[in-house]
C-alpha cells in the first residue's frame, strides 16, 4: 500500500466517522462539529490527490474550501443559538419542525 | 524512514481524534478531540510538504473556527438533556451505515493503486509559486470568498436580529 | 333562396321560433307560426310540382351546402324533386299542414304547446330532409332526424314513465333497422363511390355491378325499412308508440313517417330490380306483417291500438307491392293510406276529445248521433280502408292485389289468397271498430256521456278535408304519374284475364266484411265475447299480439339484462375496474402512509437516509467504474 492511498483511507474513515457523529448524536453543537470532520476528511483526500498531481489548483482549491467552510460555521452557529433561545435545548430530537 | 513513522503517528492521532469526538459526553471533549483531529491532520499536511495549506488549517480552523465553537459551548447550558444522553434512536442502523459505506469505500479504494506521491516538498507547494498562482491565476475566486464573507457576516446578524425581532 | 331549400327550412325555422321562444311568445303566436310555417312549406312544394310538371319532366335539383370533399368525392346537402319527391313532399307537407290545424284544437289545454308544435315542425323539417334529399346520406339524415322526432312526440307527456318507455323502445327498435340500413349504405358507397339516388339508379340501370350483390344490399337497406315501417320482426314499437298525442298517430305514426321505409325501396328500385331474393324476402315479410298484423287488430280494445294494428297490416301491403315489383301500386296506396289513416286516426282523437279521454271501444258505442261529423267522416274513411268502392282504398289496394296475384316479378296466386283474407280480416276489423264505437248501444257511463261534445271546427274542418281525400283520391292514376321514375313489373303471361273476376272477388270480400261486423257487432260486443270464449286460446294468443313482446324479453332483453348485470356490471365494473381502481388507490394510500413516517422532521433520520443514497451511489460506481 503506498502513501497516497494510506491517507484516502484515512480520508475515507474520517469521512465515516463524522457522518456516523452526525447520525447518531443528539448534540446539535456535536453534530456541527462533526460536520466539520467530515469537510476536513474530504479536504484530506482533495490535498493527497493535489499532491499526487502536484497541481497549484488543487492547493488553492482547498484555501476556498476553507474560506467556505468557515463561512458555513459562521452561519450555522447562529442558527443554533437562535433554535435554543426558542426551544430551550441543544437536543436535535426535539425538532420536527421540518416534518412533511 | 522518520517520515513515515511520523505519517503512521499522526494517522492515529487524527483516528483517535475522530473516535473521542464519537464517543465523549461533553462538547467540551468533542471539541478538543476535533481540535486534536485537525492538527494532526496539519502535520500530515506539513509533511506532505503542503505547508502552506498545513498553516492555513491551523489558522483557520484551529484559529478562528474552533475558537468560536468552544466559546459557543461555553455559553450554553450544560445541564441540557442531549449532554447527558449522547446517542439517538439511530445508533444502530446509522453504525450500520457507516461502516458498511466505511467497507464499500474501502474496497474500492483497495481495487485501484495510486500512483506514488511526489517526493515532498515539491516546488509547487512552496509558498511563492503558490502565492504567485494565487494572485495571479485564481484573484477572481479569492476576491469572491471575500464576498461570501461579507455576505455571512450580514446573514449571520440577520439571522440572530431578524427573527428575534419579528417574533419577540 | 332556392325553393327546394326553402320547402326544407320552413318547418325548421318553425321549430327554432317555438321552441325557442315559444313558451313567451302566446297560443296564438305559435298557432301562427306553428301551422303557418307548413303551410308555407306547402305552397312552396306546390309551386315546385307546377314547375317539375310544366317544365321538360327533368327533376328539379339544388345543393343548399357542401358538407366537405374527400379526395374526389364531394358530400353535399343537395335536394333532388323528381316525381316521386314530389308526391312525398306534397303528402307530406299537405297532410302535416292539416294536422298542425287538427293540433290547434286538439292540444288547445295542454301545457306544451309551443314544445308540441316545436317538436311537430322539427318533424317535418327532417320527413322532407328524408323524401327531399338527393343522396342517401341526406336521406339517413332525415331518417334519424324523424326517428328522434317520433321519441320526442312519443314521449310527449314523459311524466308518464309508460309514455316516457315507448319513446325509448321505439328508439331503440329502430337503431336495429338502422344498422342495416348504414351497412348497406356502406356497401353501396364502397361499391359505387357515390350516394346520391341519381348515381345508385343510374348503376344499377346499367346493370348489376360486379362487386357487389344487389341481394345483400336490399335485403340490408329493407331491415333499415323494416324498423322504421314496423314490418315483422321490429314490428313492435309501433303499437306502443300510440302513447303519443292522437294528432301525432295521425301524421307520425299512420301518414307520413313509417312509410319512409316504402320510400326508401321505391326510392332505390333499380336495385332491386336486380335482386329477386331481396325482393321476395320483401314480398313475404309484407304479405306477412299484413296477416299477422290483421289478425291482431281483430281483436283489440283500444281505438288507438285498434288503428295501429291496422297501420302496420297496411304497411304490409306496401311491402307485399314492393316486392312483387309494382313500385307505382305501394306509393299509390301510401298516398290513399295517408288521407284514411290520417282521417281515422283524427277522428278517433275526435272521439277520445268527446269522451275526456276514454280510449276502450268497449265503454263507446252509440256516438253517431252526438257526434255525427266525426261519424260521418270516419265512417268514409272506414269504408275506404275497407276498399269500398269507389273509395280511395279500393284503387290502391285492389291494385297491389292484382299484382300480388299477376306480376311477372314473383306474383302468384298463395300471395293473392293470403293478401285477400286479411283484406276481409281489414275491412271485418275496421267495421267492427266502427260499429262498437258509433253504432251499436251505448255502454258509457252517465257522467261520460252527459259530456259528449263534437270537436271545435279546427278539427272536423280538417277530418271533412280528410274525408273528402280518402272518397276521391283514389281516382288519380298516380302509378302512371309515376311511371317515369317507379316502373311498374309486367303482367304474367295469358293473365290478363282474370283481372275483372278479382276485382269482383275483393269488393265482395269488402262487402262481406263488412256484413260479418254489422252482423257480429251491431248489438255490442257481447256476442263477439260469446264466441271468443269458444276459442280462448285462440283468442288470447291474438289479444296478447302472438306474444312477441314477451318472446323478445325473453330471448333478448333478459339475457341482455343479465349480461350487463352479473357480467359487465358486478364482473367487469365493481370487480374488475372498480377493484383495480380502489386496489390502486388503497395501494398509494398505503405507501403514501408508510413513506411519509420517513418525512418525520427528524435531522438525523434524514442524514441516515443521505448516508444510504451515498452508499448507493458508491456501490453503483463499485458495479460500473
Amino acid at each position: 500500500m503506498d502513501r497516497s492511498q494510506f491517507l484516502v483511507g484515512l480520508s475515507v474513515a474520517l469521512f465515516c466517522l463524522g457522518l456516523l457523529g452526525v447520525i447518531v448524536r443528539r448534540n446539535a453543537l456535536v453534530m456541527l462539529m462533526c460536520m466539520e470532520l467530515m469537510v476536513n476528511a474530504v479536504v484530506l483526500s482533495l490535498v493527497t490527490y493535489a499532491a499526487r498531481a502536484g497541481s497549484t489548483a488543487g492547493a488553492a482549491y482547498v484555501f476556498l474550501i476553507f474560506v467556505v467552510a468557515a463561512a458555513e460555521i459562521a452561519i450555522a452557529i447562529p442558527i443554533v443559538l437562535l433554535l435554543v433561545r426558542q426551544r430551550r435545548t441543544l437536543d436535535v430530537g426535539a425538532y420536527t419542525g421540518l416534518g412533511g | 524512514m522518520t517520515e513515515t513513522v511520523l505519517l503512521y503517528l499522526f494517522s492515529a492521532a487524527a483516528l483517535a481524534g475522530a473516535v473521542v469526538m464519537l464517543i465523549a459526553r461533553h462538547p467540551m471533549r468533542v471539541a478538543l478531540g476535533l481540535i486534536s483531529t485537525m492538527l494532526a491532520l496539519a502535520c500530515l499536511y506539513a509533511l506532505l510538504g503542503v505547508h502552506v495549506i498545513a498553516v492555513f488549517q491551523v489558522l483557520i480552523y484551529v484559529g478562528a473556527v474552533m475558537v468560536f465553537m468552544v466559546f459557543v459551548i461555553m455559553l450554553l447550558d450544560t445541564r441540557d438533556p442531549s449532554f447527558v444522553a449522547r446517542y439517538s434512536r439511530l445508533l444502530l442502523p446509522g453504525a450500520l451505515t457507516a461502516a458498511v459505506l466505511a467497507a464499500t469505500l474501502a474496497a474500492l479504494l483497495a481495487r485501484h493503486h495510486g500512483g506514488r506521491l511526489r517526493p515532498p516538498g515539491g516546488a509547487d507547494f512552496h509558498l511563492q509559486p503558490f502565492s504567485v498562482a494565487f494572485l495571479r491565476d485564481y484573484w477572481l475566486h479569492f476576491e469572491l470568498t471575500s464576498v461570501l464573507l461579507v455576505v455571512v457576516v450580514v446573514a449571520a446578524i440577520a439571522v440572530i436580529r431578524g427573527r428575534g425581532g419579528r417574533d419577540g | 333562396m332556392d325553393l327546394l331549400t326553402a320547402i326544407v327550412l320552413l318547418p325548421l325555422a318553425g321549430f327554432l321560433i317555438n321552441g325557442l321562444a315559444g313558451a313567451r311568445l302566446g297560443r296564438g303566436f305559435v298557432s301562427i307560426v306553428g301551422c303557418g310555417l307548413p303551410i308555407l312549406a306547402f305552397v312552396a312544394a306546390l309551386r315546385a310540382f307546377f314547375a317539375l310538371t310544366g317544365g321538360d319532366g327533368a327533376p328539379l335539383v339544388a345543393t343548399a351546402y357542401t358538407w366537405g370533399s374527400v379526395g374526389g368525392q364531394s358530400f353535399e346537402i343537395g335536394f333532388w324533386f323528381d316525381r316521386l319527391g314530389a308526391v312525398m313532399a306534397l303528402i307530406v307537407t299537405g297532410v302535416g299542414s292539416l294536422i298542425h290545424i287538427y293540433s290547434t284544437g286538439y292540444m288547445k289545454e295542454d301545457p306544451g304547446y309551443a314544445r308540441y308544435f316545436a317538436y311537430l315542425n322539427l318533424f317535418l323539417f327532417f320527413m322532407l330532409l328524408l323524401v327531399l334529399g338527393r343522396s342517401l346520406l341526406v336521406c339517413f339524415v332525415g331518417w334519424e332526424g324523424v326517428g328522434l322526432a317520433s321519441y320526442l312526440l312519443i314521449g310527449f307527456w314523459f311524466e308518464d314513465p309508460a309514455k316516457a318507455r315507448a319513446g325509448k323502445k321505439a328508439f331503440i327498435t329502430n337503431r336495429v333497422g338502422d344498422a342495416g340500413f348504414l351497412l348497406g349504405m356502406f356497401l353501396l358507397y364502397h361499391a359505387l363511390g357515390t350516394l346520391n339516388f341519381d348515381g345508385v339508379q343510374a348503376a344499377f340501370a346499367a346493370g348489376a355491378p360486379a362487386a357487389l350483390s344487389a341481394d345483400l344490399v336490399g335485403i340490408l337497406l329493407f331491415i333499415g325499412a323494416t324498423g322504421k315501417s314496423a314490418q315483422i320482426p321490429l314490428h313492435v314499437w309501433l303499437p306502443d308508440a300510440m302513447a303519443g298525442p292522437t294528432p301525432v298517430s295521425a301524421l307520425i305514426h299512420a301518414a307520413t313517417m313509417v312509410t319512409a321505409g316504402v320510400y326508401l325501396v321505391a326510392r332505390l328500385n333499380g336495385i332491386y330490380a336486380h335482386a329477386p331474393l331481396a325482393s321476395e324476402l320483401i314480398a313475404v315479410i309484407g304479405v306477412a306483417t299484413a296477416l299477422f298484423a290483421a289478425t291482431i287488430a281483430v281483436t283489440q280494445t283500444d281505438i288507438k291500438k285498434v288503428l295501429a294494428w291496422s297501420t302496420i297490416s297496411q304497411l304490409g301491403y306496401m311491402f307485399l307491392a314492393l316486392g312483387v315489383g309494382a313500385y307505382g301500386a305501394a306509393v299509390f296506396h301510401l298516398y290513399t293510406h295517408a288521407f284514411f289513416k290520417a282521417c281515422l286516426f283524427l277522428g278517433a282523437g275526435s272521439v277520445i276529445h268527446a269522451l275526456s279521454g276514454e280510449q276502450d271501444i268497449r265503454r263507446m258505442g252509440g256516438l253517431a248521433r252526438r257526434i255525427p261529423l266525426t261519424f260521418a267522416t270516419f265512417a268514409i274513411a272506414t269504408a275506404a280502408i275497407a276498399g269500398i268502392p269507389p273509395l280511395a282504398g279500393f284503387f290502391s289496394k285492389d291494385e297491389i292485389l292484382w299484382f300480388a296475384f299477376a306480376s311477372d316479378r314473383g306474383g302468384g296466386p298463395l300471395l293473392w289468397v293470403v293478401g285477400a283474407f286479411t283484406a276481409l280480416l281489414t275491412a271485418f276489423y275496421m267495421f267492427r271498430l266502427l260499429w262498437l264505437t258509433f253504432l251499436s248501444p251505448s255502454r258509457m257511463d252517465e257522467n261520460t256521456a252527459h259530456h259528449v261534445h263534437e270537436s271545435p271546427p279546427a278539427m272536423t274542418g280538417v277530418l271533412l278535408v280528410l274525408a273528402a281525400l280518402s272518397a276521391v283520391g283514389g281516382f288519380v292514376a298516380l302509378p302512371h304519374f309515376l311511371h317515369p321514375v317507379l316502373p311498374m313489373a309486367g303482367i304474367g303471361e295469358g293473365l290478363e284475364r282474370y283481372e275483372t273476376p278479382l276485382l269482383v272477388t275483393s269488393v265482395l270480400i269488402a262487402l262481406a266484411g263488412l256484413a260479418g261486423a254489422a252482423s257480429l257487432y251491431a248489438q255490442g260486443p257481447a256476442r263477439a265475447e260469446r264466441l271468443a270464449a269458444r276459442v280462448p286460446r285462440l283468442h288470447r294468443l291474438l289479444s296478447g299480439t302472438y306474444f312477441v313482446d314477451e318472446l323478445y324479453d325473453a330471448a333478448v332483453t333478459r339475457p341482455i339484462a343479465w349480461l350487463s348485470e352479473v357480467v359487465l356490471l358486478r364482473l367487469g365494473d365493481r370487480w374488475l375496474i372498480d377493484g383495480s381502481l380502489h386496489g390502486l388507490a388503497a395501494l398509494a394510500r398505503g405507501a403514501a402512509g408508510r413513506l411519509s413516517r420517513v418525512q418525520g422532521g427528524g435531522v438525523q433520520r434524514y442524514m441516515l437516509l443521505a448516508g444510504l443514497g451515498i452508499l448507493v451511489c458508491v456501490a453503483w460506481v463499485w458495479r460500473h467504474v
